[in-house]
């Protein structure tokens, strides 16, 4: 009998797509079900953020920099404030710090509730999306009721923060924490242990530990393939070292893995912030520090903060006595996991191409800047 | 309330008028399909309206709201968007296929309520064949599937019509064989006499253990697939590349797929609710209202496992019907055939 | 078979805590009907505040949040009038279509002169209908309340008159303000700022701070 000829042919799964996190196109060639490559083109997001940041001043950078990875704006502002209080040594006051740190643990809190819904509405689970925004409109609030803003916030500043917490803050956070670890454990028991879900997830998408340090891959990304490795704690930044919290990590590096660990990351986050607010001291919430006449001395540094997708860094350089950087490289964590895609995805199907970049929580702002 | 009453009133004016046999069955026939056709129209816009605001209150929100008291109207209202649309046929489609699947859909999806015991006595022809008309009839549906997608001329909805076609097609077997595992206990095909034999409660083939939840359970998911329901739908998915067989259709051909969906719905429901859960048998009520009752009850339950499962994969779709569902069917018409030959449990 | 039984027990598991969901409060509210009332931090339209007496503007031109916005979204035209030798507004147009709403021009302004009110509903059909000229930026902000900033003497300029009104307000003094409208909160953040702008001697700053003190 004749061998039977085959082809493999090529599927685009084009930019303006339900599923994609952002707008990235991806060229799949597929032998019949099974993908033999997949190649992402992105671009489709680029803003040059990191131009426009040339030419602003420092502190009109923070509200160009809220929109580099807007699921996390709290972040980007405080890699960027962290890069110029270390350029300029500026310290930050304790208070600022405390509130920092609680604003940042909630913006992660938030980031993977969206990561939840995103990753369950491609999956097909309708529900859980609209629980976890639920949970998010809560954080929002407490968000909007201190800088003024739900997403973008332009709240962590070059030598602390804005604006201090009104008073209905801690009574109004107090009360979400006390029930979110029972809204987790629901999302748990719809998704968790529902054998469609695992079926779906496990031994997708398996990524190597060696595979994750050779690509640069961080985040919950890298400590789900077993590598035990939190910015927080191993370079810290801003006061963590003063909170206790474990880091989750997985074993297999598949899929149900890192969902496993976001989910307790996000009680992890609570833990840290309940800590916080226990241990906020009353002080002043921002250095000296004039905004319209700010000169940064020459220099060039990079620092680096644990955001809910992984690594993110800034890059900055400056000459003498200037109003303007001189140059901000922004360094996005999705950039890194989405080169990391074509190579977990050798062998798999079409409908994983969906769980796997919905697992790896890679958002275009992100890579594309 | 008598339904019946008001039937055998006009079947004795149509007989008064002195036309021939012949002419008044016809007559009478045509006026029972009417009736069935715009009942099941009904059924379907409100289903359509109740999937909707079932959707909102699983997921602690609204639904529709604006048209009419809590938005009863919205499906009237996207009924005539649909109508208004532009029907565009592209441009290099088989356009008798392309044309002729929707409706093929569409009348398959009626044909079946020919059978359907909607009361006592409310049935519109009692076939001695009843179920066995019905299974042949929804197997249509899979010609209109694979019409759609090859009619389409498009590569994607060819495979998403082969992909809905193989999935049709497995899970027909353990759909047939948990209701044969019911037939093998009521000994006829006919609809009337199946729910005849469920008169008391403890009689409905759901309690009757064990064969009668096994069978209920595989029936019930394997409706689920024959309707491309979540967790198997996905011929209807937006999130997987391939958009499906009705990626071409626009305007009322895709309307008629879509009701269609909905009428299918039903229709298996009202099938489970006749093998398994007593029909119209009930007390107090009048038997047409304890028949929308189950068949209600078992299209809420589709429609929970709607919004609260993920999808299968497709390859797991198939391993899980052929290697899981199928063996466990046909171990329960053993063991049905067992109970009823030996005569235990058989009251 | 083990494996069988957890996994219907999950399946069961997941369709009743959906099913716990029915019974639950809803939590949409129905826009345009019902409306969320806005924090008052919350940064919506950008409006010119008016004095509550003379209901004149209380900008004085000095062209702090211009230079703040890092979209260019405010334009600012003045001139110097020649008898009292200080800065007249002419026009003032911010550009929705460009502002970012951060509220860094909220910030940079020493007057209470711009804020960033809590209106949100304010699309337009067209594109030029958003950008607003000094006249509708203060209409809109008639009825926006706001609290005039403690405006602290400098200790490097030896004016006259007025001096004895606040001899003793030190840069961090938070309690017993014999001034009314204070807000506490605000208060530490503001004279921080004024204790980085005195010392220079940058010209236009000093012009602002004698201009501003004869208007109070």
């Amino acid at each position: 009998m004749a061998e039977l000829k085959t082809e493999e042919f090529v599927v685009n799964m084009g930019p303006h797509h339900p599923s994609t996190h952002g707008v990235c196109r991806f060229v799949l060639t597929m032998d019949g079900e099974v993908i033999v490559k997949v190649e992402p083109v992105i671009g489709y997001l680029h803003r040059a953020l990191e131009k426009i940041c040339e030419n602003r001043t420092y502190a009109q950078c923070i509200p160009v920099l809220d929109r580099f990875e807007y699921c996390t704006s709290m972040s980007c502002n405080q890699v960027f404030a962290l890069a110029t209080e270390k350029l300029a040594g500026i310290e930050v006051p304790e208070r600022a710090e405390y509130i920092r740190v609680i604003m940042l643990e909630l913006n992660r809190i938030a980031s993977h509730l969206i990561w939840l819904g995103t990753t369950s509405l491609d999956l097909g689970a309708l529900t859980p999306f609209l629980y976890a925004f639920r949970e998010r409109e809560d954080i929002m609030d407490l968000f909007e009721m201190t800088c003024g803003q739900r997403l973008t916030y332009n709240y962590i500043r070059v030598g602390g923060v804005a604006k201090d917490i009104p008073k209905e803050f801690i009574p109004k956070a107090k009360q979400f924490l006390s029930t979110f670890d029972s809204k987790v454990d629901d999302y748990e028991k719809v998704l968790t242990e529902n054998p469609i879900f695992m079926t779906r997830n496990q031994n997708i998408g398996v990524m190597s530990p060696e595979l994750a340090i050779a690509y640069g891959v961080s985040g919950p990304n890298l400590r789900a393939s077993g590598v035990k490795f939190d910015l927080r704690r191993d370079d810290p930044y801003s006061i963590y070292d003063r909170f206790k919290f474990n880091i989750p990590t997985g074993q297999n590096g598949d899929c149900y893995d890192r969902y496993r660990v976001r989910m307790q990351e996000m009680r992890e986050s609570a833990k840290i912030v309940r800590q916080a607010i226990e241990q906020l001291p009353e002080g002043e919430i921002s250095a000296k520090f004039n905004p319209i006449v700010f000169k940064a001395p020459a220099g060039e540094l990079y620092s680096r903060i644990e955001n809910s997708r992984g690594e993110m860094g800034v890059y900055l350089q400056s000459r003498d006595k200037e109003k303007k950087p001189l140059r901000v490289k922004l360094r996005g964590s999705s950039y890194n996991h989405l080169q990391a895609m074509p190579h977990l995805l050798k062998g798999h199907k079409i409908a994983d191409v969906v769980a796997v970049m919905a697992s790896l929580d890679i958002i275009m702002p992100d890579v594309d800047r | 309330m008598e339904i019946t009453g008001i039937f055998e009133y006009l079947y004795e004016l149509l007989i008064g008028t002195g036309l021939p046999q012949v002419w008044v069955d016809i007559i009478a026939y045509a006026f029972a399909a009417v009736v069935v056709f715009g009942f099941l129209c009904i059924v379907a816009l409100f289903l359509v309206w109740l999937e909707r605001k079932a959707s909102a209150h699983f997921q602690q929100r609204l639904g529709p709201m604006r048209t009419g008291w809590h938005g009863w109207r919205q499906t009237v209202h996207d009924a005539i968007k649909l109508l208004r649309k532009e029907d565009i046929t592209p441009y290099a489609v088989d356009r008798n296929v392309f044309y002729w699947a929707p409706i093929i859909c569409f009348v398959a999806a009626f044909m079946a309520y020919l059978v359907i015991p909607f009361g006592d006595g409310l049935i519109v022809s009692d076939l001695n064949i009843g179920i066995l008309f019905i299974l042949g009839i929804t197997t249509f549906t899979i010609i209109s599937l694979l019409m759609a997608g090859w009619g389409s001329n498009n590569k994607y909805a060819l495979l998403g019509g082969m992909r809905s076609a193989a999935q049709v097609v497995s899970y027909e077997v353990p759909m047939v064989v948990s209701i044969l595992a019911v037939i093998v206990f009521v000994g006829s095909l006919s609809m009337v006499d199946i729910v005849q034999s469920q008169a008391k409660i403890y009689q409905w083939y759901v309690f009757r253990m064990p064969f009668g939840p096994i069978a209920f359970i595989t029936y019930i998911i394997a409706a689920t697939a024959e309707t491309n329901r979540t967790p198997f739908d996905i011929p209807e998915a937006e999130q997987e590349l391939v958009a499906g067989f009705n990626v071409e259709y626009s305007g009322m051909k895709f309307a008629m797929f879509f009701l269609a969906e909905f009428v299918n719905m039903f229709t298996v429901s009202a099938i489970g609710a006749t093998l398994f859960l007593g029909g119209w048998q009930g007390p107090w009520l009048p038997s047409w209202m304890w028949f929308m009752g189950k068949t209600l009850f078992l299209v809420c339950i589709l429609m929970w496992f709607r919004w609260t499962y993920p999808r299968l994969r497709v390859d797991h779709l198939m391993e899980f019907s052929w290697k899981f569902l199928i063996p466990v069917a046909f171990v329960n018409l053993i063991l049905a055939g067992f109970m009823k030959y030996s005569g235990w449990f058989n009251w | 078979m083990r494996l069988i039984f957890d996994g219907i027990k999950n399946l069961i598991i997941g369709l009743l805590t959906t099913a716990k969901h029915l019974g639950r409060h809803n939590i949409c509210i129905q826009y345009p009907e019902e409306k969320y009332t806005m924090p008052e931090r919350s940064r919506g339209i950008v409006v010119l505040l008016s004095d509550k007496e003379t209901g004149k503007l209380n900008c004085t031109a000095c062209m702090l949040c211009m230079r703040s916005c890092p979209t260019s979204a405010i334009q600012i035209e003045s001139h110097k009038d020649e008898e009292t030798k200080k800065r007249v507004l002419d026009e003032f147009v911010v550009n929705f279509n460009l502002c970012c709403f951060c509220g860094l021009c909220e910030e940079a302004c020493n007057f209470a002169a711009i804020k960033m009110a809590t209106m949100y509903e304010f699309s337009t059909w067209n594109k030029e209908d958003l950008v607003w000229n000094k006249d509708k930026l203060q209409e809109t902000g008639r009825d926006v309340p706001y609290e005039k900033p403690v405006r602290k003497k400098p200790v490097a300029k030896k004016t006259a008159a007025k001096t004895d009104e606040k001899p003793a307000d030190k840069p961090k003094a938070v309690a017993a303000d014999p001034n009314p409208d204070e807000k506490e909160v605000e208060k530490p953040a503001e004279p921080e700022k004024k204790t980085e702008v005195e010392p220079k001697t940058e010209p236009d700053k000093a012009d602002d701070k004698a201009g501003g003190e004869e208007q109070k």
